[in-house]
């Protein structure tokens, strides 16, 4: 019979790095999908993913199950997000055409295309429909753009993402007006 | 209920928040709000339009190198507080009973001396205090000793006290061998710790002499962490041509395979998949998870160099 979180946590708390390991596989799924929805690449996803369980490695000696521990490791996980500073900076921007330097390791941008304030036509001609709609949800702020994902992609409700980001279900609905708000300003001349 | 409270009821709706009487309500208003309707209308398009990415699951691919890379700096973390656990632990061994009588009478005299100049020193506690009021980060209250990461646990003032944590560092001077342990321990904790890639990539470098050196197993394990995980390339190159000089053992091959099937410079692929050759031509048989690799390089490898030389170790195992 499988251990459950409490059992497994017990065992990683002394050390045992299989059971924490067993932790980790029950719900990094689920971090993953959330990285890669909020940062702009893989490779910052997976730098998200990784932040999460070392911090979540570090603390859990000093878990004391005062709630659950996917409630903790979702804030975490919001935490780590909300703080993080993607490494390209592509916010508002979305590079075309993108060539690998190899050795430079480093992406050569050719054409840059900043969506914001372009007309129809040009949006379309420039790059496909899904660039423009991450652009548009990269552009929000840190915490719009959180309460966004976890509410429209993940699924969550707004008690549960009230309580990953430690706040009042009132921001929360908020953040997701103010989120709405703005996507609709940005992608009004893609679908009206 | 104002005509802005619709909107937001519609929108939670759209979301699934809304209870049945709610619901209700909010239905009732729409039969008669034209304009709440054409809202719905609107929000319902904008969230089609963005639910493009609703539908994609993880990725397996990149779920498994996630992990793969998640397993790499759990190592690091556990070796960091080895490395460093050992090196205080052979630090304390160095002295013995006699000494640690001495150094523990020397140690209250000092954090007497300590407490003396912070507690009766007036002049001294003003200088400190000032220089804190400049900035919090860091302060030097001492010749030797570096303050950093002030936090507060208590900033009020009100009861005439305050209470609050800090870094004290000092500065170590360390001289010996690359084969002795203890000058290894640092290294390696710095190669894995130390936030400038320049002292990382020195770190490594020290470490890589002529003369045949024995090297602890955690300098291997910490060089196939920098290997997989390192931002910089260059430090990332360094490990592994310092990794060549171990004996290629299954962590050494798993973590070349790794390079060669996920790095994205093309020259560490390049000297990765030349590891692998120089084991096989010293006599390592390649296996088949190795062969595979190959293959796949061969096939699907942008570098043409790459496609070469998987080629031709293919046909040499044919």
């Amino acid at each position: 019979m499988p251990l459950n979180d409490t059992e497994l946590i017990i065992l990683a708390q002394k050390g045992d790095q299989s059971a924490f390991e067993e932790l980790v596989y029950r719900y990094d799924r689920s971090v993953l999908s959330i990285a890669l929805k909020y940062s702009v690449n893989e490779d910052d996803a997976k730098d998200l993913y990784q932040e999460v369980f070392i911090r979540v490695y570090k603390g859990l000696k000093n878990f004391r199950f005062q709630s659950e521990f996917s409630t903790w490791l979702f804030r975490v996980t919001t935490n780590v997000c909300l703080t993080y500073k993607n490494r390209s900076k592509h916010h508002l921007r979305v590079s075309i055409n993108n060539e690998f330097d190899d050795d430079e390791n480093e992406f050569t941008k050719k054409e840059e295309i900043a969506y914001e304030g372009s007309s129809p036509e040009e949006i379309s001609a420039a790059a496909d429909l899904g660039e423009i709609v991450n652009a548009a949800v990269e552009s929000l702020s840190p915490k719009q753009r959180m309460t966004f994902i976890l509410k429209h992609y993940e699924g969550y409700k707004i008690r549960e993402i009230a309580e990953m980001m430690n706040c009042k279900e009132g921001t929360v609905k908020k953040y997701l007006f103010d989120a709405i708000k703005n996507l609709r300003k940005k992608l009004t001349p893609v679908y009206a | 209920m104002k005509h802005n409270e619709y909107k937001q009821l519609l929108q939670l709706s759209l979301f699934g928040e809304l209870k049945s009487d709610q619901q209700s309500t909010l239905k009732e208003h729409l039969m008669s709000c034209e304009e709440c309707r054409a809202e719905l209308e609107d929000q319902k398009n904008l969230l089609e339009l963005i639910s493009g990415k609703k539908k994609s699951e993880v990725d397996e691919k990149v779920l498994s190198a996630a992990r793969y890379q998640l397993r790499g700096a759990l190592r690091s973390e556990k070796n960091n507080t080895n490395i460093f656990g050992s090196f205080l632990e052979n630090l304390s061994q160095l002295f013995t009973t006699p000494l640690k009588f001495a150094l523990t009478s020397a140690v209250i005299l000092l954090v007497g001396i300590l407490i003396g100049s912070q507690f009766i020193s007036k002049s001294s506690n003003d200088q400190f205090a000032n220089q804190n009021n400049g900035d919090n980060r860091f302060a030097s209250f001492n010749e030797d000793i570096s303050i950093s990461n002030l936090r507060f646990i208590d900033s009020d003032a009100s009861d005439g006290e305050v209470e609050f944590t800090f870094d004290a560092s000092r500065p170590v001077r360390l001289k010996g061998k690359v084969s002795d342990p203890q000058i290894q321990g640092v290294l390696t904790y710095a190669m894995l710790n130390e936030q400038n890639p320049g002292s990382r990539l020195n770190s490594i470098n020290a470490m890589d002499i002529k003369q045949a050196t024995n090297y602890d197993k955690d300098v291997e394990n910490a060089l196939i962490t920098v290997v997989m995980t390192d931002k910089n390339p260059g430090v990332r190159r360094e490990a592994l041509k310092l990794m060549s000089k171990f004996s290629y053992d299954e962590n050494i091959k798993n973590a070349l395979l790794y390079v060669i099937e996920n790095d994205t410079v093309s020259g560490l692929r390049i000297e990765a998949l030349n590891s692998i050759i120089e084991a096989s031509n010293n006599g390592h048989k390649l296996d088949n998870e190795e062969l595979n690799l190959f293959r796949n390089k061969f096939q699907q490898d942008e570098n043409p160099y790459i496609k070469l030389r998987s080629r031709t170790i293919l046909q040499e195992y044919n």
